[in-house]
């Protein structure tokens, strides 16, 4: 009750004090010249910082709108890439398939991502009612994210690129040797190129690719570039990669499942049955 | 609110030895003199804030409207005075002095004391004054030279104001 009374006391000390002030301020406009032009300059300037701050605080809020155009926009126009390079031809935009080649491809949002662990994992808001299947891949323009486990009717769980089991066929450049890339475990953009030979011509820098190799992500998706590199039982290099996906900011994903890969599969079990 | 029954007269009357000074005491473009922070100060502690602000407020007004100036720049540079004193006054003079109503005197609390609420009230009053008088037409360092100088001079000036208004003889 104390207090409430020293809260109102303030208040109308401070009211009366700002009140008293701005009329001075008034009085002050009117009746000298130099006086008017330097209050509404004041004036001016309050009021673009006023403007200015209201302006930032409405872009704050219609981000998550803008982000969410954005997603769309980029998956469109990933998509349209991918399809001019299997085409080499025009398409008007409204034409573009979900379907391209052997994949199809989805887009979706990350909602919950663990970062700080050994075994990392992600969720996406797109289940089984979506047409997502287990052993999809999760990709960005920057990379590989993740492989989905579990699927859910609303949401997949996925095993995130950093995870220490986790394995992505990958090559240096679009035509160069192949190898298999992992999670160095460390570092938030840090990889390892395992496998690589030892007479292959090494350059710091070079661009490191999917392969296409494995059923699950399509090539020439851009994962990172190559750092140092360590010779390993004298025949093979390990290769440092820096990752270029930030894992820390990932929000809307493509989700790729290949189409054919229960072919695939039969196809590899039969002959391991035969062998 | 009890107010010494003197005080009002007197303060009254250096309202008018304000608007004199304003009118008829040029000493250069770089003294401003004024005695009205030293009023506003030795307004009784037992006038609540409000009042006070007010009553610089009627002062300030009255200076600017009878002298020759600009209507609303002693106004504008006066009621923060109003409003600062009493955070000075228990700062300078011990919170009995506000908890209590009690005046501060020279006599009473020392000259320095004094002297030094004067010079903060004197600094507020002046500050606010000699930027908004230039309006950001003048050069800094006149602006400077112009606010030592009337600091100094409204101080030496506000002393016998200050011990005419709070001296006990005058209750």
């Amino acid at each position: 009750m104390f207090r409430a009374g020293r809260i109102i006391k303030f208040c109308t000390i401070a009211a009366v004090f700002i009140l008293l002030e701005v009329a001075a301020l008034i009085m002050l406009k009117n009746n000298g010249p130099m006086q008017n032009i330097w209050i509404s300059k004041g004036t001016h300037a309050v009021q673009a910082v006023i403007w200015g701050g209201t302006e930032r605080i409405r872009d704050y809020f219609s981000l998550r709108k803008q982000n969410e155009k954005l997603a769309e926009e980029n998956f469109r126009l990933s998509q349209a890439v991918r399809q001019y390079g299997q085409m080499y031809g025009n398409l008007p935009a409204d034409s573009i398939p979900e379907v391209i080649g052997n994949y199809r491809y989805q887009e979706a949002e990350v909602v919950k991502v663990s970062n700080n662990k050994q075994h990392n994992y992600l969720i996406i808001d797109k289940g089984a009612a979506d047409g997502i299947s287990a052993m999809s891949g999760i990709i960005t323009s920057q990379g590989v994210i993740g492989i989905i486990d579990a699927v859910g009717e609303h949401y997949s769980y996925a095993r995130s690129f950093k995870n220490s089991g986790m394995v992505v066929s990958a090559r240096i450049g679009r035509t160069g040797a192949a190898g298999e890339i992992i999670w160095d475990g460390i570092s938030s953009n840090g990889a390892i190129l395992r496998e690589i030979p030892r007479h292959i011509p090494l350059h710091q820098g070079d661009t490191v690719y999917t392969s296409g190799f494995s059923s699950i992500f399509p090539a020439d998706i851009p994962l990172g570039t190559t750092r140092e590199a360590t010779v390993v039982n004298g025949s093979t290099y390990n290769i440092g990669v820096t990752l270029f996906a930030d894992f820390s900011a990932i929000r809307y994903v493509t989700v790729v499942n290949n189409m054919n890969t229960d072919e695939i599969k039969e196809l590899e079990d039969s002959n391991e049955n035969q062998l | 609110m009890r107010i010494s029954f003197n005080f009002i007269p007197m303060y009254l009357m250096l309202v008018i030895a304000q608007i004199l000074i304003c009118n008829f005491v040029n000493i250069g473009p770089y003294v401003s003199l004024s005695i009205l922070p030293a009023m506003v100060l030795c307004i009784p502690m037992s006038v609540p804030v409000i009042p006070a602000m007010i009553a610089a407020a009627v002062s300030g007004l009255a200076v600017d409207w009878l002298a020759e100036g600009i209507i609303g720049l002693n106004m504008l540079a006066i009621v923060p005075v109003a409003l600062v004193r009493n955070a000075v006054i228990p700062l300078l003079f011990g919170k009995d002095c506000s908890e209590r109503g009690e005046r501060f005197s020279i006599h009473k609390n020392g000259l320095l004391k004094v002297s030094a609420a004067i010079f903060i009230c004197q600094t507020i009053f002046l500050a606010i004054y000699i930027v908004a008088d230039g309006a950001g037409t003048r050069p800094f360092l006149f602006n400077l030279v112009k606010f030592a100088v009337s600091l100094l001079c409204s101080c030496l000036l506000s002393i016998p104001v200050t011990d005419m208004l709070t001296s006990p003889e005058k209750k």
